[in-house]
């Protein structure tokens, strides 16, 4: 053996920056390799900053209607600020938050990743879909800089067409232009979905959030198109007076809000459906165990998506509906139950059992199932006829769908947001303050809306500051509660920011997840996969089987 | 003779596929199932106005009928002539890209360019007889059928759905142009013939859209 074999000698160490291709985030670090990227890890990101920054202003606009009811006689705002602040929130935090949260950042991140792509199907779509959000959002703070706008979210006719003497077009001109952005984004993932996954990655391999996302995707394209047209008519309305809203002319101000509600009704699954199937990627990871009833999930999620195109009429029992159309919107709401119900029990069964690790994400994924039970059990209250002509327009509703809104998408947010940061961005973040921060939002939350129900059913309306001094306590609690969520919200942004610097560097698969994902590295490459995968493997594919499970 | 009839066809086509997909079929069937999907939320776009249609001519069916007797039927029928038309050449332009025919492919492009201008001009000159005739109630001014509230609302929204609709037609011949002068280029079949069959089925489907505005409008209850 010669001395100068080289090929007989230990192979040299290999070099970890050398040898692999540099990460999405590290390809290059100019501001026009951001703004122009087709990459759909960096627009995720893109959108991740945008909607923080909604995220903040609307909670700002929160905080300010928490600190007005602080006092029974609304002493702090005027009746005009506080109408306008209460709006601000809505909007902002529907259609500048809620709506492209957990979509546009994880799904953007994510599905390529988890069915083995390289990409969206159309990259340069999908940054086109960023543009168009911003272009609406800029209507949305512009709207806010000049005075705002009065009309609560939901935008209901005849008020906002002829009472309102507020910024109502702009406000309007933005949600319109946003939900393009919505509607671009669903195309894209409906597209990639069909037609992008890796050999061997069938549509019964496929993770839950794939299906979830794909079913909000078909609402995003069935439904947005109703609301940009009922919104356009709005603003024809306000600025030619059409008065196909108009009772003074015979126009009819409900044909507003049933268009509205066809959309807006199932926007709450928009909301909803990937909270769910981020939950549903966090439960098996950490109890290290296989999702129980995967088919069952999948069709769930389906079956919500379809279910809720025939419930909106549940949000108009008391504004003239017939006896029967009533009746027949409260069966349908109640229906709705079901394939809700069947997705938490799969998650309980999925606990059940398993080898469980309390870290942040699962703490989170907790938090979500039980607020979920309650947030979806006072819709069941809401749903009975009888009991709806009772809490109506009460905070029983505003409680019922924050425990929705915030206590399931937010909080799956977050988890997953914790779950995937170290995927996102290659490092780690600090796991006690992790758990502090979990704790606090848990804490907060209850302590903001539980009082909310009680408020509700004893008769104080949503959306008036001036309430009877009776209700002082109660709203008192739920403004300390806020500030308690406020500070739960301020520690991840602080500490996730910091990790990107300081925190530990990730490995490939921190949590032993199971799922594409996991196998790249943290943070993926540009093109995500180093070489494509084949999918020769069962999805969840963890060591502990569930007994019964049906496949 | 016989060399010129082969060079009208025959020429390669293919399409250049993009980094992202593996071969040139998942790109052809993203980009139609793409396609499809929007037309899908134009469908529904312009669903609402209809369904407010059916609406106001289920709750006023006087007024509507009144206000829908001013509506220019022939014009309307004509406009829907040309478009079928426009979609026949437009089919002829899939056809002739698919067999190869680049220079008579732009040829069928222009003339659906141009009978969708043809259709813009005829609409254009339909919104100005109206406003002659005093039918814009949403202008200020007379409007001729003053003493009925519930006749706006037809009128508003045919004004509406035509406007829209000739929005997407006028989109549509810009971006059609557009691609025509793209077509031009030597090699574009052999990179591009795709972009003529999905843009293909957006034009079909403003036609698609136009006859069952023109139906929804101008026919029912005539």
């Amino acid at each position: 053996m010669s001395p100068l074999d080289t090929s007989l000698m230990d192979p040299p160490n290999p070099s970890a920056t050398l040898e692999r291709p540099k990460d999405y985030l590290h390809e290059s670090h100019t501001l026009r390799s951001w703004f122009f990227t087709t990459d759909h890890k960096r627009i995720a990101v893109m959108y991740l900053f945008a909607i923080t920054v909604f995220f903040v202003i609307g909670a700002i606009a929160a905080g300010l209607v928490r600190l007005s009811l602080v006092v029974p006689n609304g002493e702090i705002f005027t009746s005009d600020t506080y109408n306008k602040l209460f709006t601000i929130h809505g909007v902002v935090m529907v259609w500048f938050f809620l709506i492209p949260s957990i979509p546009a950042t994880f799904g953007n991140f994510l599905l390529p990743l988890m069915i083995g792509a390289k990409d969206l199907a159309f990259p340069r779509l999908n940054l086109l879909s960023w543009y168009i959000f911003c272009a609406g959002s800029l209507f949305a703070v512009f709207d806010i800089i000049i005075g705002g706008v009065d009309t609560g979210w939901t935008f209901y006719a005849p008020f906002s067409t002829t009472f309102s003497n507020t910024w109502v077009v702009p406000a309007l001109i933005g949600v319109i232009i946003a939900g393009f952005s919505s509607i671009l984004t669903g195309l894209n993932f409906v597209v990639t979905i069909h037609t992008m996954r890796a050999p061997g990655m069938t549509w019964f391999r496929m993770p839950i959030f794939v299906w979830t996302h794909y079913a909000v995707s078909l609402i995003f394209l069935l439904a947005t198109p109703v609301i940009t047209m009922a919104l356009i008519l709005l603003v024809l309305e306000r600025s030619f007076n059409i008065g196909i809203f108009d009772p003074t002319l015979g126009g009819d101000p409900v044909l507003f809000e049933h268009l509205f509600w066809f959309y807006s009704h199932p926007a709450v699954y928009i909301m909803v459906l990937p909270g769910m199937g981020v939950i549903s990627e966090i439960v098996p990871a950490f109890a290290q165990k296989k999702i129980f009833g995967y088919r069952f999930i999948a069709y769930a999620s389906i079956a919500l998506a379809s279910l809720t195109f025939f419930v909106w009429g549940h949000h108009m029992f008391v504004n003239g509906e017939s006896d029967t159309a009533a009746l027949v919107f409260s069966v349908l709401s109640f229906a709705v139950a079901v394939p809700s119900a069947v997705k938490v029990y799969n998650w309980t069964a999925t606990i059940y059992k398993g080898s469980i690790r309390l870290k942040t994400p699962m703490i989170y994924a907790m938090g979500y199932i039980g607020l979920f039970v309650i947030g979806g059990l006072t819709g069941l209250f809401l749903a009975t006829l009888s009991i709806n002509e009772h809490v109506h327009g009460t905070y029983f509703v505003v409680a019922h769908f924050h425990y929705i809104m915030v206590g399931g998408t937010v909080l799956a947010f977050l988890g997953g947001l914790h779950f995937w940061w170290p995927k996102f961005t290659g490092r780690m973040y600090p796991e006690g303050w992790g758990l502090v921060s979990a704790v606090f939002i848990f804490i907060g939350f209850n302590a903001t809306f539980f009082p909310q129900f009680l408020l509700g059913y004893l008769g104080m309306p949503r959306r008036y500051h001036d309430y009877p001094p009776e209700f002082q306590i109660l709203n008192v609690m739920s403004s300390v509660g806020a500030l308690v969520l406020a500070a739960g919200y301020i520690f991840p942004m602080v500490y996730l920011v910091w990790s990107l610097w300081f925190g530990k560097r990730a490995p490939a698969n921190p949590w032993d997840a199971k799922g594409l994902e996991w196998t790249t590295s943290s943070p993926p490459p540009t093109h995500n996969f180093i070489t494509p995968p084949v999918v020769d493997f069962e999805p969840y594919d963890y060591p502990m089987e569930t007994p019964g499970d049906a496949r | 003779m016989r060399a010129e009839a082969a060079s009208i066809i025959g020429a390669p086509v293919g399409i250049e596929t993009h980094e992202q997909f593996s071969n040139p079929a998942q790109q052809k069937h993203a980009a139609e199932l793409g396609m499809w999907a929007w037309l899908l939320t134009e469908l529904l776009l312009f669903g609402g106005l209809f369904l407010i249609a059916l609406v106001l001519r289920y709750q006023y069916p006087d007024s509507v009928h009144a206000a829908a007797l001013h509506l220019k039927f022939w014009i309307g029928a004509a406009n829907t002539a040309i478009l079928i038309c426009s979609s026949l050449t437009m089919s002829g332009a899939i056809m002739l890209s698919r067999l190869g025919g680049q220079r008579w492919m732009v040829r069928c492009m222009l003339a659906t360019a141009a009978l969708g201008s043809l259709f813009l001009v005829l609409k254009g000159y339909e919104w100005f007889a109206d406003w002659q005739e005093h039918m814009t109630p949403f202008l200020p001014g007379p409007y001729a059928l003053e003493g009925d509230a519930q006749s706006r609302l037809f009128v508003n929204l045919y004004f509406v759905t035509t406007a829209l609709h000739g929005l997407h037609l006028t989109t549509g011949v810009a971006i059609l142009l557009g691609l025509t002068w793209m077509a031009k280029q030597p090699d574009f079949l052999v990179k591009h013939q795709n972009r003529i069959e999905i843009y293909g089925l957006y034009w079909h489907f403003i036609d698609l859209i136009w006859i069952m505005a023109f139906a929804v409008l101008y026919v029912v209850g005539r």
